[in-house]
């Protein structure tokens, strides 16, 4: 139990997806203009992080590995992620029309988030337990998720902030991007992975 | 005028009247088809007559009712918009109890049986229990009103979502 909680510390905060792999930086910048938005597009990805993560691990050990297939690993990823969005996609239309005019919008984008096949490939490079690696997407999806969350709160205020014409907008979303990360290095130490 | 901080707003357009309700469609915003990932949402495709997976076959599938207390006519572009909380509360409910149930189911079925195979089949039956539940939320949700937008008002000539008329 003790090693699951310091791996998924170590997937959410130290090595978090965003602001230490650099990967789902298309949405970190995109999807943060406003708190609700970035919560719901962050739940949206842990949801489709760790459905499509469960499908990998499956088809990574009884499919690719099973059959000697593992120069396949990539675009069999990519066909499972493209499948696990359009299943998310379908039911929730079917489970509450509502909540999918709703949140209908955020699902199409998952589809081209790095973050989704990283953490996937990521897995496999770690040679994990199916508990374990479902643990790891889903702590990793989180970390996500905060650091849209986080960012978003920040850009919300800086909006209101006056700021010099030339750093408005993106140039000083990317400074504040890089602060965010310096503070998150203040995990290291706390657990690796 | 400054947005709403509580509500999130959009722009929507009235593609049919039915007695006292009218059908609208939402906007597709300015920034859709600039953005990296227009392609795969269908924002990058300019064919206006539809089809499977282009932007029309999306928006169609958003389209929505409102109650037509304002007298909108066909064509008028209206702001809408749903609170804040309700956009947060239906994304729990869509994403994160199916989630829940999922790890949880799993999480009993490892410390019961400890086998991957054992694992996977109770996270998978934990995903459709909580799909069935978070069914019977989204209807106590709908039945108390918070998922359906509400009318906020006519949209100026040119205005978009960000709230600027050009």
């Amino acid at each position: 139990m003790r090693d699951f909680i310091l791996m998924m510390i170590g997937a959410a905060l130290v090595n978090n997806v965003i602001l230490a792999r650099f990967l789902g930086l298309c949405s970190f910048m995109g999807v943060t203009t406003r708190i609700d938005t970035a919560a719901g597009m962050g739940l949206a990805t842990t949801f489709v992080i760790t459905v499509s993560s469960m499908a990998d691990w499956a088809v990574q050990h009884w499919l690719l590995d099973a059959y000697g297939l593992g120069y396949l690993r990539t675009v069999t990823f990519i066909l499972v992620i493209a499948s696990a969005v359009q299943f998310t996609e379908l039911t929730i239309k079917k489970v509450s029309p509502e909540l999918f005019q709703m949140l209908g919008i955020y699902l199409p984008l998952i589809t081209t988030n790095c973050a989704v096949l990283g953490v996937a490939l990521l897995l496999v490079e770690g040679h994990m337990s199916f508990i374990a690696a479902t643990l790891f997407a889903f702590a990793s999806s989180v970390g996500y998720s905060l650091v849209m969350v986080i960012f978003a709160g920040l850009r919300e205020r800086l909006a209101l902030a006056q700021v010099p014409r030339l750093f408005a907008g993106p140039p000083l979303g990317f400074i504040v991007a890089s602060l965010l990360a310096m503070a998150f290095m203040g995990f290291s130490g706390i657990a690796t992975n | 005028m400054s947005p709403d901080l509580h509500t999130v707003e959009g722009i929507a357009r009235v593609v049919g009247v039915d007695g006292a309700v009218a059908w609208l469609e939402p906007e597709q915003t300015s920034s859709c088809g600039s953005c990296a990932s227009a392609a795969s949402c269908g924002a990058g495709d300019t064919n206006p007559a539809g089809g499977i997976g282009t932007v029309a076959d999306r928006i169609a599938a958003r389209r929505f009712a409102l109650a037509n207390a304002n007298g909108l006519r066909v064509g008028e572009r209206v702001v809408v918009g749903v609170a804040e909380r309700a956009l947060i509360r239906a994304a729990l409910t869509a994403y994160g109890l199916p989630l829940a149930t999922a790890l949880t189911a799993g999480g009993l079925a490892e410390s019961a049986w400890g086998s991957d195979l054992a694992t996977l089949a109770a996270m998978a039956g934990g995903l459709l229990g909580g799909l069935l539940l978070a069914r019977l939320v989204a209807h106590r949700l709908r039945a108390r009103g918070e998922l359906a937008p509400h009318f906020l008002r006519r949209a100026r000539p040119g205005e978009t979502c960000g709230g600027s008329a050009t």
